[in-house]
């Protein structure tokens, strides 16, 4: 959200004297009467927002000049105002013109998150240095927003399993990716945890960890080179954004297949 | 509830019904309270098994436990400590080992010779041409393999690379768990570089399957060779710069001298080898000790330092990438023509027997000892990894330190838990 701070804002007494003195035949049509919807306004409660939300069109402009009163910014400022009035009840297009764009937070935060996306800093095995790699000087991650790797799990986005999961280490990682906050994203990271890799054959490790948590991007490679880490967490990225605001589809909790 | 929006992914997906998935008796969702009750209970969880558990379960007056790992960032891998504090010193300490066994051995044996170098690869991840050559060594004293001299020339310049990149990542994880952010830095671009020439090499930047039986996997080429002209020279001034980060830094010095003290008496008691072993006076080196390889023709020194604290090891660590640096000097002045590979034939069946080969790793000696039954499987393959020794002394070295010198002293022992787990 953006605040239209490109002309200084006039107070609200002083908007409805100017309305007021607008408010003449030769005006455009439909213009609201802010007076009126004023006087329906119920008072503010303390620490309740004041400051209007307004979201300036930017996006496109009308063919016709004098549509939408000729493009000024609206007199409704605020959610509030908006909500009392009929003005998103009127036919004449004014607030689908993006004056303001109610939404739900996910959306935006999403798009925030995927140029953001923080790594749990933990590694299991031979991968873990081929992520160190790649957050490191050479291929320098931090480029994409990927670098602070976090220590604790409250403050990770992705979880990048690097290593053999054996099953005395299952159940702590699943503690990890309990621990981290929602939304949280899931990396495989080479062959041990995409599906067992040369270990599938060993009594002791986990054959792939989508056996214990949701994955949402595998990257194959016995280690993969820090080059496919960034790729895999580009592709991240892209699935963040294709997915925004569409959180609760996510499944939750373990994804055991049902013959295991 | 809304209905569910169709999934943007392509990737078919098992269907299932949402109340069954929700269901108390799904085995699914049952997970978190089983953790919590029985499986993942903080210290003192266990039945105590033996005297010494009891012994440290058992909480004095003052004292309490802290437990480190098996996810944290200082743990070399997945390694737990379990604490027994008093106030900031330590009292006593349980390490938890296991959280990284792979069953490696158990796979070699199930595996033909050829496979086993593959397998033995991910136990020294780090530098893991040294598993590699200790499993072709005691392959080939059972076989009774000739190696072409141009190959063991190779195996040692290849060798002597990766050992200069283990110890420069050595160097970066000690600062880093002393709180120094910026020599990891400078070591990952060494280290960069030397496993993308061993790549130009072998095919893998870690991973490297590149040592046969009777020889290397391929001949020098010509982007190794030109990777390695450039790195050769300015290697040894790199290799000043990057150490002098750390020998004039003040709060390093001070942090780590005199901090866990290992004395030549329990080096000895516990087999410690590498350079932990040489840090506390005893020139012990399996290149000198027991010469294998091309090492007896090669001039290197043996250095030693007699403090046995972390600095101690640091910088004896240091000397050794100086003499690396020579060794591969050497190498390449005296590289030998001829061929890299023995004549061997597809299927290895050797005679019924056992044999033990050694390498000094940039941890120790690495070994492996190996018994044939006379199929084309090993029927014993048994891995000596020094890091589980260089361990032990862990729980010796803690007590009467502060609680932020622990991982100083165990950063400063080096140790893999792919090679301790195995």
């Amino acid at each position: 959200m953006a605040v239209d701070d490109r002309r200084p804002r006039p107070t609200r007494a002083a908007r409805a004297a100017a309305s007021a003195a607008e408010s003449t035949p030769g005006s455009a049509a439909g213009a609201p009467q802010p007076a009126a919807a004023e006087s329906q306004l119920a008072p503010l409660g303390p620490g309740e927002l004041t400051a209007p939300i307004v979201v300036p069109n930017t996006l496109w402009r009308a063919t016709n000049p004098l549509a939408y009163d000729g493009g000024r910014p609206a007199e409704i400022t605020h959610l509030r105002e908006f909500g009392l009035t009929d003005a998103g009840r009127r036919d004449d297009a004014r607030w689908g013109a993006f004056q303001v764009v109610p939404t739900t937070a996910d959306n935006i935060l999403d798009l925030i998150r995927s140029n953001s996306l923080w790594p749990l800093l933990s590694g299991l095995a031979c991968c873990a240095f081929e992520m160190m790699s790649g957050a490191t000087s050479k291929n320098d991650m931090d480029r994409w927003g990927m670098f602070p790797f976090r220590a604790s799990p409250r403050q990770a986005d992705v979880l990048i399993v690097a290593g053999t999961l054996t099953t005395k280490m299952a159940g702590p990682l699943v503690r990890l990716w309990e621990q981290m906050p929602e939304p949280k994203w899931c990396v495989a990271l080479g062959d041990c945890t995409v599906s067992g890799g040369r270990y599938k054959r060993s009594y002791s490790t986990v054959q792939g960890i989508d056996r214990v948590m949701p994955v949402d991007v595998y990257i194959p490679g016995c280690p993969p080179r820090p080059e496919g880490l960034i790729y895999g967490m580009l592709q991240l990225g892209q699935i963040v954004k294709d997915k925004r605001g569409r959180w609760p589809e996510r499944e939750i909790g373990p994804t055991v297949p049902e013959k295991i | 509830m809304p209905t569910r929006p169709a999934r943007t992914s392509s990737r078919p997906k098992t269907p299932r019904p949402p109340e069954q998935s929700r269901s108390q008796d799904d085995p699914r969702i049952m997970l978190d309270r089983e953790v919590t009750s029985d499986l993942y209970e903080p210290v003192p969880p266990y039945p105590t098994q033996t005297e010494r558990e009891a012994e440290f379960y058992t909480r004095g007056d003052g004292e309490m436990f802290l437990n480190v790992g098996p996810h944290h960032p200082a743990t070399h891998g997945v390694l737990r400590l379990v604490l027994k504090l008093s106030g900031e010193q330590v009292v006593d300490v349980d390490p938890v080992l296991g959280y990284l066994h792979r069953g490696v051995e158990k796979i070699c044996e199930n595996s033909d010779y050829y496979h086993v170098i593959d397998h033995v690869d991910p136990l020294e991840y780090v530098s893991s041409l040294f598993q590699e050559w200790a499993a072709v060594l005691a392959f080939e004293q059972l076989m009774d393999v000739e190696v072409p001299p141009r190959a063991e020339y190779i195996r040692v310049l290849s060798g002597e690379l990766l050992r200069i990149a283990s110890h420069t990542l050595f160097m970066g994880f000690l600062a880093l768990d002393l709180g120094g952010l910026t020599p990891i830095l400078y070591s990952f671009i060494e280290r960069d570089e030397i496993v993308e020439m061993l790549a130009a090499l072998t095919g893998a930047r870690m991973l490297f399957n590149y040592f046969r039986i009777g020889g290397v996997n391929g001949d020098l080429n010509h982007e190794f060779m030109s990777r390695l002209g450039d790195w050769m020279s300015r290697a040894a001034k790199q290799t000043e710069a990057n150490t002098g980060l750390l020998n004039q830094n003040e709060i390093f010095v001070r942090r780590a001298r005199g901090v866990g003290v290992m004395n030549r008496e329990m080096a000895l008691r516990f087999g410690v080898t590498g350079g932990n072993v040489r840090a506390s006076g005893i020139p012990f080196d399996v290149r000198r000790a027991h010469p294998y390889s091309v090492y007896p023709q090669l001039d290197f020194n043996v250095p030693t330092r007699t403090e046995g604290d972390a600095l101690a090891r640091y910088l004896i660590r240091m000397d050794e990438v100086r003499e690396s640096i020579r060794i591969i000097d050497q190498c390449l002045d005296n590289m030998p023509d001829g061929p890299v590979m023995a004549k061997l034939p597809r299927l290895l069946r050797p005679h019924p027997g056992r044999a033990w080969g050694a390498v000094e790793g940039p941890r120790g000696m690495l070994g492996v000892y190996a018994i044939s039954d006379g199929s084309d499987q090993p029927f014993r393959f048994r891995i000596h990894d020094p890091s589980f020794m260089n361990l032990e002394v862990v729980p010796h070295l803690l007590p009467g330190n502060l609680l932020a010198d622990t991982m100083a002293i165990v950063s400063s022992l080096d140790p893999i838990m792919g090679g301790i787990d195995k």
